[in-house]
């Protein structure tokens, strides 16, 4: 059985653009989404422009682009995770499911390093984190929010929002209570949601209704502060 | 709000699916395309009925390159207005299993080898022709009309056998019953009109939010417009459905007989009735041996007077009704109050709920009986309305009879007139057709799982369209033991490999949907046309091209009966010259519409119980006609909504308001049944405490075998579980997801627990879904099947449910 989901990172792209013009979302939605937003939009705008063939090709672009990027979970702020990782590729072997790849050469100077493609293949948010426990230089650490980014639903593609009935991605959601459900219709809660893609990988709408974005202002949590 | 709107929307959606298309990933992505083709595609476009269920969408179907690419709501259909379900907007992908069966395959020595058409032709007609009785085939709903009535002639007119027989036997049949019992003759009088015209919608154990989500759409949207509508759901089990419902009333397994006759005692005691209604059109019935004949009770029963009547539901009081079925006594005094209104329009519907019921011909004509005696019949918004759950259980299966007991158009195999005027318009001799009927199915699949010399006198069954490995209740009994009977054998036609293929001796690999021309017929009567669009994989071919071919062949070997009496082969095929098409070799099966060329044949038989239908151009033009169709002075084509009506239907003589023209007791009246609450065959006890109920997801379709090869559909509803309430789990110690053991007295399968999942049972009882190949519910459930109809319960028998060491 075809299991690939088929979607590339230009039409996760196109989705996030499409994400943008959803009003009523951005509304709702919590400051963490709108930090959200705002970072993609910076990138997403910079990727607007005319094609970069090479992305490692340097010059202003470059700089500016800083795709954030969807870590496993537990990961500490991405300068320090960036200056920690040794690519060691334990994470990526414990991880039971094969959500955990290596970033490809677009992210520059995080390429290489451990990171999670929830449109491909969603963290299913283990209770053990072999992940985490795995992680010998500690840039994922059990200590730390196990929050990675935040999915939400673009209503005119959810086949519940539009008139018909689906209830997969809050049957499927392995975080109690992130997708309640509401007269039939599923709504995420921000502050709950992981981000960790399972209902992205879920969703059988006929155009994909969800959207999974990673966290753009992922701080290092001190250890007294407690879990998320 | 929102800043996009929905054109600039679905323009990109459109766009990134066509992209996707034109990218070869085209079946990793949905095929579904929004409204507006994009600029420069070269998809051809072309209606065909959905595939999967008893609804009867329309969809249109974009193919470019040979290849299904694009599936899009049509807006043009008055059934589903451009609306899908999940599952019809992924319906393209069920071609596109990697999977598919594209060759013949012959059992050797217990392995599967391919072999040539040639060689399974022959070795299907060797089979027949050596034991022509112990021979059957058993179909579905799923069966094209052609197909269905191919089948049926090539049994009934050429062999001579009535052993055919179809899987809505297991789903429909007690609906049958109802409707015979009641009108003297099949299908629903209203249509899905009454579902935007009524002002109450009763679900009579019916999930239709997840079974029928299109219809079930069409009816709350009537909310957003602001129209007032009350949903009343009866369930064992709060659903999707309960969740949209007004009143959600929980009975206990097999209560819906008691609360039936609750309503019926309420309307007598209250005086609200339609007395007027009920004089002019209603006789009233009971079951009971006729005075002078000593053959058991039938579902014609004997009449009985109003006052009889009125004796008889006396006892079901309010309080009374409580004790038998759960439903609080003022609800039931609610519900008497609501029938006896005549100012609200109350659409009654059902499905399995009702069908799949040891007492199914009984509760059918008790909620019949109750839309009569209130009067509640034959306006728009006033019907009570059986929905069925595959694409032409109606057109096919119901009027064409490819059942045990009838022939095409109504027609019953025991009553000599209609033996001899289908003998008639077969152009066979009289006495060709056999007076007996043959095998229900569960008699068919017990005689071929029994050893020939102990009763077993079916040794040869040819499977199409339908996974009887997977959908026959109590499988041990009545599929499995085949295993260990070397002298049986098994013929299956199927698309991809199946609980069915598994057992069987000889596999075809068949065309499905639009990889044949095909006609289908909904649940509102609604006959549907569509033309072959791609060709299918490798060697597969046409269902019904093998009919013909196998029926060719025994010609050729002097099986007489495969010639009229004329000596013309019963399929014989001329072109307009008159020169005949050698329609039973593939590479000439085309070269003429034998879709067609069957269906003019059939229509002459539809006229009889007044289902009549129009010429076959007329369905390539339009998105399904309800029957009967009937001719206008002006030479147009005419549908009907509402049959016995009047206002609607042509067959109704002026000033008569309704007419019953098929009344059993021959005075054009309606029958007002009296069926007393009866206990189930099988009840929890201490061993066995949990009544299951088992039943279907949106997601997946029937047995799950199109379904579960659509990657969306299957990673949404990957496997099966069981679900029960709560307080059961914590009070055995189950936590949610953990694994148990659900077991009868037939046997037993593993499966994780749901708690507070997509439905809950009550306290007591347990659900288990049936689509789920790898676990096989029906290994658990009851054979005991509704006297009448034959139809097995899958709804409730006792199991218990153990924890795993």
């Amino acid at each position: 059985m075809h299991e690939d989901p088929g979607l590339s990172r230009r039409d996760l792209l196109r989705g996030r653009l499409l994400g943008q013009f959803l009003g009523r979302l951005a509304q709702a939605a919590t400051n963490k989404v709108q930090a959200v937003q705002e970072a993609v939009a910076s990138s997403a705008a910079s990727q607007a422009k005319p094609a970069d063939p090479d992305p490692t090709a340097s010059g202003a672009m470059g700089r500016r682009l800083a795709l954030p990027i969807h870590r496993p979970p537990g990961a500490i702020d991405e300068v320090s995770f960036l200056a920690g990782c040794t690519r060691c590729n334990e994470c990526v072997t414990a991880c039971p499911v094969g959500a955990i790849v290596h970033a490809p050469a677009k992210f520059r100077a995080a390429a290489g390093t451990p990171m999670i493609d929830p449109h491909t293949a969603a963290c299913i948010m283990c209770t053990d984190t072999p992940c985490i426990t795995a992680c010998k230089p500690g840039v994922l650490r059990a200590d730390q929010p196990r929050a990675m980014g935040v999915a939400w639903i673009q209503t005119m593609a959810c086949l519940a929002h539009t008139g018909s009935f689906c209830t997969v991605c809050s049957e499927q959601c392995p975080v109690p209570g992130a997708i309640e459900v509401h007269a039939c219709k599923p709504t995420i809660r921000p502050d709950a949601c992981t981000g960790c893609g399972v209902c992205a990988n879920v969703c059988p709408a006929p155009t994909n209704a969800i959207v999974v974005m990673p966290l753009a202002d992922r701080r290092t949590r001190s250890s007294s502060s407690g879990h998320h | 709000m929102l800043t996009i709107d929905r054109r600039t929307f679905v323009k990109a959606s459109a766009m990134a699916a066509a992209t996707a298309a034109a990218s070869g990933s085209a079946h990793a992505v949905s095929l579904h395309v929004l409204n507006n083709q994009p600029e420069g595609s070269s998809l051809t476009w072309q209606k065909a009925p959905c595939r999967f269920c008893g609804t009867g969408c329309h969809v249109m179907v974009g193919t470019e390159n040979g290849r299904v690419v694009a599936i899009q709501g049509d807006q043009k259909a008055e059934v589903n207005k451009g609306l899908l379900c999940v599952k019809g907007y992924h319906v393209g992908l069920a071609l596109y299993g990697k999977d598919r069966l594209t060759t013949p395959m012959l059992r050797k020595d217990g392995k599967l080898v391919p072999i040539s058409w040639d060689e399974a032709i022959d070795i299907i007609a060797k089979r027949i022709a050596d034991n022509p009785k112990a021979f059957a085939m058993y179909g579905s709903g799923q069966w094209t009309v052609g197909e269905g009535y191919a089948g049926n002639k090539f049994m009934k007119a050429g062999l001579g056998s009535n052993n055919i027989d179809g899987n809505p036997r297991l789903c429909m049949s007690s609906a049958v019953t109802g409707f015979l019992s009641t009108f003297g003759v099949d299908e629903p009088p209203g249509a899905y009109d009454d579902l935007d015209k009524c002002d109450v919608a009763i679900m009579w154990g019916n999930n239709m939010a997840e079974m029928h989500p299109v219809l079930f759409s069409r009816l709350v949207d009537r909310r957003t417009r602001g129209e007032k509508i009350t949903i009343i759901d009866f369930t064992t089990r709060r659903t999707r459905t309960s969740e949209q419902s007004d009143q959600v009333l929980y009975f206990k397994p097999n209560g819906d007989l008691a609360i039936a006759n609750g309503i019926a005692h309420q309307l007598i005691k209250n005086n609200s009735f339609d007395k007027d209604f009920v004089e002019k059109h209603c006789n009233f019935r009971q079951l009971g041996a006729k005075p002078d004949d000593k053959t058991p009770p039938d579902m014609l029963g004997v009449p009985m007077t109003f006052d009889e009547f009125a004796k008889a539901v006396e006892p079901y009081t309010p309080e009374k009704v409580e004790e038998l079925s759960g439903v609080p006594a003022d609800k039931i005094r609610m519900l008497g109050e609501m029938f006896g209104r005549r100012d609200l329009k109350i659409n009654s519907l059902w499905c399995m709920g009702m069908n799949q019921h040891t007492r199914g011909t009984a509760i059918n004509c008790l909620v019949h009986g109750i839309h009569l005696l209130s009067g509640h019949f034959g306006k728009p918004g006033d019907a009570a309305t059986s929905l069925t759950g595959q694409p032409s259980a109606c057109g096919t299966v119901r009027e064409v009879g490819t059942l045990c007991h009838l022939l095409p158009g109504g027609r019953l195999v025991a009553n000599a007139e209609h033996r001899k005027e289908a003998e008639a318009l077969w152009n066979v001799p009289e006495g060709r057709i056999g007076d007996k009927p043959g095998y229900h199915t569960i008699e068919l699949f017990k005689r071929f799982n029994t050893p020939t010399d102990q009763g077993g006198d079916i040794t040869t069954v040819w499977v199409q369209v339908t996974n009887p490995g997977q959908t026959l209740p109590n499988l041990q009994r009545n599929f499995r033991e085949k295993k260990n009977l070397p002298d049986k054998f098994l013929i299956v036609s199927d698309v991809y490999p199946t609980a069915t293929t598994e057992l069987a001796d000889l596999i075809l690999p068949s065309a499905m949907w639009v990889e044949k021309n095909g006609m289908y017929g909904n649940s509102e009567r609604r006959t549907q046309q569509w033309f072959k669009m791609v060709q299918p994989p490798g060697e597969a071919r046409d269902d019904c091209w093998q009919l013909i071919a196998v029926s060719r062949k025994l010609m050729d070997m002097g099986v007489e009966g495969m010639k009229d009496k004329d000596g013309k082969w019963i399929f014989h095929t001329a072109d307009k010259a008159g020169v005949e098409v050698p329609i039973w070799e593939w590479p000439h099966y085309y070269d003429t519409n034998v879709d067609e060329r069957l269906f003019e044949e059939y229509r002459p038989f539809t006229t009889k119980k007044h289902k009549h239908l129009a010429p076959y151009s007329e369905y390539v033009e339009h998105r399904g006609m309800r029957w009967p169709v009937v001719q206008q002075p002006d030479g147009s084509w005419r549908e009907t909504r509402w049959r016995f009506s009047e206002f609607d239907d042509p067959f109704v003589a002026k000033g008569k308001g309704f007419q019953f023209y098929h009344s059993v007791s021959k005075d054009d009246k309606a029958l007002i049944w009296f069926r007393a609450h009866e206990l189930p065959p099988e009840v929890p006890d201490l061993d066995y405490p949990f009544w299951l109920c088992t039943g279907r997801v949106l997601e997946h379709w029937h047995s799950g075998t199109m379904t579960r090869r659509i990657p969306q559909l299957h990673r949404a509803m990957p496997r099966a579980y069981v679900e029960m309430h709560k307080d059961d789990a914590s009070r055995l110690g189950i936590q949610n997801s953990e694994v148990v053991t659900v077991k009868s007295r037939r046997g037993e399968i593993d499966l994780p627990v749901w708690i507070g999942g997509r439905g809950n049972p009550q306290p007591g009882e347990v659900f288990v879904p049936f689509f789920d190949e790898g676990k096989l519910i029906n290994l658990v459930t009851l054979d005991a099947y509704d006297p009448y109809s034959k139809q097995p319960d899958y709804k409730k028998c006792a199991v218990t449910i153990v924890r795993k060491p």
